[in-house]
């Protein structure tokens, strides 16, 4: 070990019990908003009737998405017979699983009633798309589980991950519609009403969910050391050319229906996303979340470690606000919006007709906490199974 | 009478206000429905408020509110020839045939209870306060638990209706508990104006039918195709200011 290696890995030493320390401690925050919460109500977030969901929803909408990069890397490279990514695919189906472990956990939050979840196991009714969801997330959860288990055997047998993928794809094409159809068929509100959010959907879960690998895979590299191929962050990127192509297309095509159509309910949503009180976060997801990944990824700057890696946490960050817009564009402007509004839900607040929502430490806390969580367990299958026996590993423990 | 005795506030009525509530005779499979007079309406809220004991609603929920047609809650609208006009939309579950909030439901705890009239209820006990229904609803008449149930005064609830838990949602009932009585729904009971008709949808000579008939009794966003069972009657005449 040369002197140079000697000295970053004790530098590496003294960042492993930080990072773990701040995790846990994510996560003891997260559980203690959630036990303040579970005792006091769903009084304690920023929600009221007209706005009845939220973080935790917009959160369990992101994390299904960037769930999505993993087993569709792993699972498109085995179909296509693509060995360029073979050396991320055991870290991109951590990421999947861990993500959509983490999805699972992130509607307890939002029930009102969580201590009866169990409930849509015993009675489920099979017309709700949630209990579709349901279904596809554990699904979806045993499928990484298979395929992190196939990648990890010393000498696996050559096309079994190729079989999963037959299996493996239709069920990531199915969790991101699903979710969408949880919203996309609602009668009572019209910008979710579309056939196009499936679609959507599944486009900005593989732009957030490459965005994600990209990012995961350069921390990994710089922390531990381990080289994860010369032409990865290329071929990366050009991935993302494409993704967000076909994102940013969507979105587009979705958008100019309504505005040309016109149909008033939906004009009415589209408004407030447009020009109205919605319009900062859309304009700047569009501008973060398309226009800048897009251009970096299309140029020549593709070749360049750190501007792909800028360009992925962009897309995420893009697509994050995406899920921010896609549920409060349809809670802002109640179907039925005469005066005074609906009832805010709390002793003395009186109605709402013009809603608005801030979420409240407690619900940024159990994000937190849910963030810690989902770091915690992609560390530790990094450690394990990415760069297990590196020298870099020592010294992240 | 013992302190914990409590006498359904319907028995405790007399006979003449229990006469002027009476249903009457139903068939064995009604369809409860409603129709509200938006000419008879005055917006006074009675019927909200009572709604509101009747049900011990907690505080910063109601299940049944005025909504003031026009820009908003005091400011008239003005109607055709210059004239300023001021109506009233009542607003509370409209008990939909094609309930959204009843498919989403991933527990059936929203369901159509074919027991009592098609009207569509919430067995808090099986809720488990996901919202879903809440979003799915057009009409935004569903409130939430959001924190423990607070009433106005402690101890001064009618104790009709079983009180529902925190974290759950609920909504209008059609007064489920007086239907089972035989008596018509407080709202219907108590207004002033006598501006609401309550009765079965599938007897085609009840009052109920034949004002909707005669009125062309229209369904709040009846192009979202949930087949409401509440129709509103518009006023026949201006009712200028």
């Amino acid at each position: 070990m040369s002197v140079v290696t000697a000295a970053r890995t004790a530098e590496r030493r003294s960042w492993g019990p930080t990072w773990y320390g701040l995790l846990t401690g994510g996560m003891v925050v997260g559980l203690a908003c959630f036990i303040y919460q579970f005792a006091h109500g769903l009084a304690v977030t920023g929600l009221s009737n007209t706005i009845s969901w939220g973080m935790y929803i917009i959160t369990f909408m992101f994390l299904v998405g960037i769930s999505a990069g993993g087993l569709i890397v792993a699972a498109g490279a085995e179909l296509v017979g693509s060995e360029r990514f073979a050396s991320l695919q055991r870290l991109a189906v951590i990421l999947s699983g861990t993500a959509i472990l983490a999805a699972a956990i992130s509607i307890l939050p939002d029930l009102g009633r969580p201590q009866f979840v169990w409930r849509m196991i015993r009675q489920p009714h099979w017309t709700s798309p949630l209990i579709w969801d349901v279904i596809i997330i554990t699904v979806y959860l045993a499928i990484a589980g298979i395929d992190l288990y196939i990648l990890t055997r010393p000498n696996r047998r050559p096309g079994l991950l190729r079989k999963v993928a037959f299996v493996a794809l239709p069920a990531a094409v199915l969790v991101h519609s699903i979710t969408a159809w949880i919203f996309g068929l609602l009668v009572a509100r019209p910008f979710w009403n579309t056939a196009l959010l499936a679609p959507l959907f599944i486009s900005s879960a593989l732009v957030s969910g490459l965005g994600l690998l990209i990012v995961t895979t350069f921390v990994v590299q710089r922390v531990t050391g381990w080289e994860p191929g010369r032409t990865v962050y290329d071929d990366l990127g050009k991935l993302m050319v494409w993704f967000i192509a076909a994102d940013g297309f969507l979105l587009f095509a979705e958008i100019l229906t309504t505005y040309a159509s016109r149909v008033p309910d939906h004009l009415k949503q589209l408004n407030v996303l447009l020009f109205g009180r919605l319009a900062p976060v859309f304009w700047a997801e569009v501008a973060i979340g398309v226009v800048v990944p897009f251009a970096i990824c299309a140029s020549g700057l593709r070749r360049r470690r750190g501007w792909v890696v800028a360009a992925g946490a962009l897309a995420m960050l893009g697509v994050f606000a995406k899920r921010i817009n896609i549920v409060m564009t349809s809670m802002f402007v109640p179907l039925v919006g005469l005066a005074p509004g609906i009832p805010n839900g709390r002793p003395g607040q009186g109605f709402a007709p013009d809603p608005i929502y801030i979420p409240t430490w407690v619900e940024l806390g159990i994000l937190v906490g849910l963030a810690s969580f989902f770091g915690l367990l992609v560390t530790l299958g990094v450690r394990q199974l990415v760069v297990p026996g590196q020298a870099g590993d020592a010294a992240v423990a | 009478m013992p302190e914990d005795t409590k006498v359904s506030p319907i028995e405790a009525l007399p006979e003449a206000s229990r006469e002027y509530g009476a249903i009457g005779e139903v068939s064995d499979e009604p369809r409860w429905g409603m129709a509200i007079d938006t000419e008879r309406c005055i917006g006074c809220w009675s019927c909200a408020v009572i709604c509101k004991s009747e049900n011990d609603i907690p505080l910063g929920m109601w299940w049944n509110r005025i909504l003031t047609k026009g820009d908003d809650l005091d400011t008239p609208t003005v109607g055709e020839f210059g004239g300023l006009e001021m109506s009233w939309v009542p607003l509370a579950c409209q008990h939909c045939d094609d309930p959204p909030c009843m498919k989403v439901c991933p527990t059936s705890a929203t369901f159509v209870d074919v027991e009592h009239g098609r009207l569509v209820e919430v067995n808090q006990e099986d809720c488990i306060g996901c919202r879903y229904c809440m979003a799915a609803c057009p009409y935004g008449v569903r409130v939430f638990n959001w924190g423990e149930p607070e009433y106005p005064v402690e101890g001064f609830d009618l104790g009709m209706v079983e009180p529902r838990p925190i974290g759950s949602v609920e909504k209008c009932t059609m007064c489920l508990h007086r239907l089972i009585e035989g008596q018509v729904p407080s709202c219907v009971w108590s207004c002033p104006a006598q501006a609401r008709i309550f009765g079965d949808l599938d007897d085609p000579d009840g009052e109920l039918v034949r004002a909707i008939e005669e009125r062309g009794g229209t369904q709040l966003l009846e192009e979202k195709g949930t087949k409401p069972k509440v129709y509103y009657l518009e006023p026949r005449r201006r009712r200028s200011l």
